[in-house]
């Protein structure tokens, strides 16, 4: 039986930002965020002077000030790329406790831009790390630097537990390509859009260059600018709209450390404890699933989310590429969009899950901005899983169509 | 030649530790109510949560927990690419960050997960010195 907040609010837009990608001029995250915002006020015909919930990953108060909004609920949950989905689930529950109406989930990020301007117009971000922090004393002096020097860690620990091999993983990227080719706005969509664009093989996977072993560069995720934003809202005003409601059926967050020095499974994340309180909430399981949309900042967090959700059996979840169910006309697809790994990736990409998983449950997928058709699914349920830090914090939610 | 890679600003809860290492000691936090060993250093245990924190000379031994050859750093460590860094498995429990010495980072193939490992020393300044672990 779902739970008392299953349903209790509906995402009725998503957008993105004019230009996403590798703008020719440089962006600045505030113009990311405030496109963005403009074109889902637009699409669902809500006044942006009706938002009275903000929902950002650190920036909420800056992005309500520039709008001049006022708003009853102010969430700055900054946790890494998975913030987003955890936006969903706090705007979910306040909605239903009644203390706001509309709630704005908004993210911009110059990822790309941001190497023009030499780091201006990132909106704030990290600073210098505090030297005395674990991670100044403990895992900088050691060379690391970044994300993929430390998820490489996780991969070698799979491969060692289960068997797998990173030309298992690479599969991943291959799919998700497959995706990407049908995404105009997809940075790896075709030559067109990139040299090095277009189908790709398991061995052009592993012939790209080393970064940090075994992770070769097609494992990773690209480095581009992205704005996007969603509408969260209650039943009533949802069924007044011209666009269609995607439910929020369920929704969980959870964690299992902040610095990978204190990651107890190398091949687990918590979104196993997070999917299982969407799951509850929803009243639904892994086998209600129609299609997927799990953050993939490396192939190997993809596979690895695949196995926390339930989708396939632990030590598995690569399987789900390699046979072929996740890609196009597959059973079970997977990041329709082209993932981070091939359509777009900011630094934090919870968002870009979100836009994809309400444009295919609402039946807009395609529209793109070009109309190039093919990416749409029939799919009717969407499992959605973030993953921060450095396979540190996980939100799931699990989206229904109307 | 000077070190020329991140040296660590040991703080008033890891202090101990620094001073351990600059005598060639592997220091541990170790919780007094359930003797358990944590690490990085706190000032609360995280297992019992008991702020009664005492501080162990350790065996310096470990094993590999996992590990990956980086091949791009930035700093004084882009001068050392490619180079292999691991977790470690503390004999007296918990995990340590490290680069790991005594092995060739073009043949990952021949490093093995769970292999011995042992703790040393370099001088990185007068007053810090950094535990690096050595494949035995």
């Amino acid at each position: 039986m779902p739970g008392q907040l299953s349903k209790a609010a509906a995402i009725v837009g998503a957008a993105e930002a004019n230009e996403i990608g590798y703008p020719e001029t440089p962006r600045t995250s505030i113009r990311l965020h405030i496109e963005a915002i403009k074109n889902v006020s637009d699409q669902t015909g809500i006044p942006i002077s009706r938002i009275d919930g903000v929902f950002g990953a650190g920036v909420s108060s800056q992005i309500a000030e520039y709008l001049g909004l006022h708003p009853k609920y102010i969430d700055t949950t900054a946790v890494g790329g998975c913030s987003f989905e955890m936006h969903v689930h706090h705007a979910l529950a306040a909605i239903y406790a009644g203390i706001i109406d509309v709630a704005l989930v908004t993210h911009g990020q110059n990822g790309w831009s941001a190497r023009a301007t030499r780091g201006r117009g990132t909106g704030g971000g990290r600073g210098p790390a505090d030297p005395w922090s674990p991670e100044a004393q403990f895992a900088t002096p050691y060379g690391i630097s970044g994300a993929p020097s430390n998820y490489s860690h996780a991969m070698t620990r799979h491969n060692h537990r289960y068997g797998s091999t990173p030309e298992d993983f690479a599969h991943i990227a291959v799919v998700t390509r497959q995706w990407a080719t049908l995404n105009p706005r997809a940075i790896m969509h075709s030559k067109e859009t990139h040299p090095e664009g277009g189908p790709i093989t398991v061995q052009d996977v592993q012939d790209s260059r080393l970064v940090s072993w075994p992770l070769t560069l097609l494992h990773c995720c690209l480095v581009t600018d992205y704005g996007g934003a969603i509408l969260i809202t209650n039943p009533e005003i949802a069924r007044s709209l011209r666009t269609k409601p995607v439910w929020i059926a369920g929704a969980g967050e959870s964690m299992s450390h902040s610095n990978m020095l204190e990651m107890e499974d190398f091949t687990a994340t918590s979104a196993a404890a997070s999917a299982a309180a969407a799951y509850k909430m929803a009243g639904m399981g892994p086998d209600d699933m129609e299609m997927a949309m799990v953050y993939d900042s490396f192939t190997v967090t993809a596979g690895i989310t695949i196995e926390m959700l339930g989708l396939a059996p632990r030590g598995e979840g690569f399987t789900l590429w390699k046979d072929g169910h996740a890609a196009p006309g597959g059973r079970l697809p997977i990041n329709t969009n082209g993932g981070g790994l091939s359509f777009n990736h900011s630094g934090m990409y919870g968002m870009q899950l979100l836009v994809e998983a309400y444009r295919q449950l609402s039946g807009t997928a395609e529209d793109g901005v070009h109309g190039i058709a093919g990416k749409q699914t029939s799919a009717r349920s969407c499992v959605v899983n973030g993953t921060g830090g450095s396979l540190s914090t996980t939100g799931t939610l699990v989206l229904t169509a109307d | 030649m000077a070190y020329n890679k991140p040296i660590p600003d040991p703080d008033p809860t890891s202090q101990p530790f620094w001073d351990g290492a600059k005598e060639g000691k592997l220091m541990l936090p170790r919780c007094t109510n359930c003797n358990r060993v944590h690490w990085y250093p706190r000032i609360i245990c995280p297992h019992c949560h008991s702020m009664e924190i005492e501080w162990i000379e350790a065996s310096g031994t470990g094993r590999i927990h996992t590990f990956a050859v980086q091949h791009r750093a930035f700093g004084g460590w882009a001068e050392e690419v490619p180079f292999v860094t691991a977790y470690i498995d503390l004999t007296e429990g918990d995990r340590m960050f490290t680069v790991l010495r005594g092995v060739d980072p073009n043949r990952p193939e021949d490093i093995k997960i769970g292999a011995p490992v042992r703790v040393e020393f370099e001088p990185a300044s007068e007053d810090v010195h950094i535990p690096f672990w050595r494949a035995v």
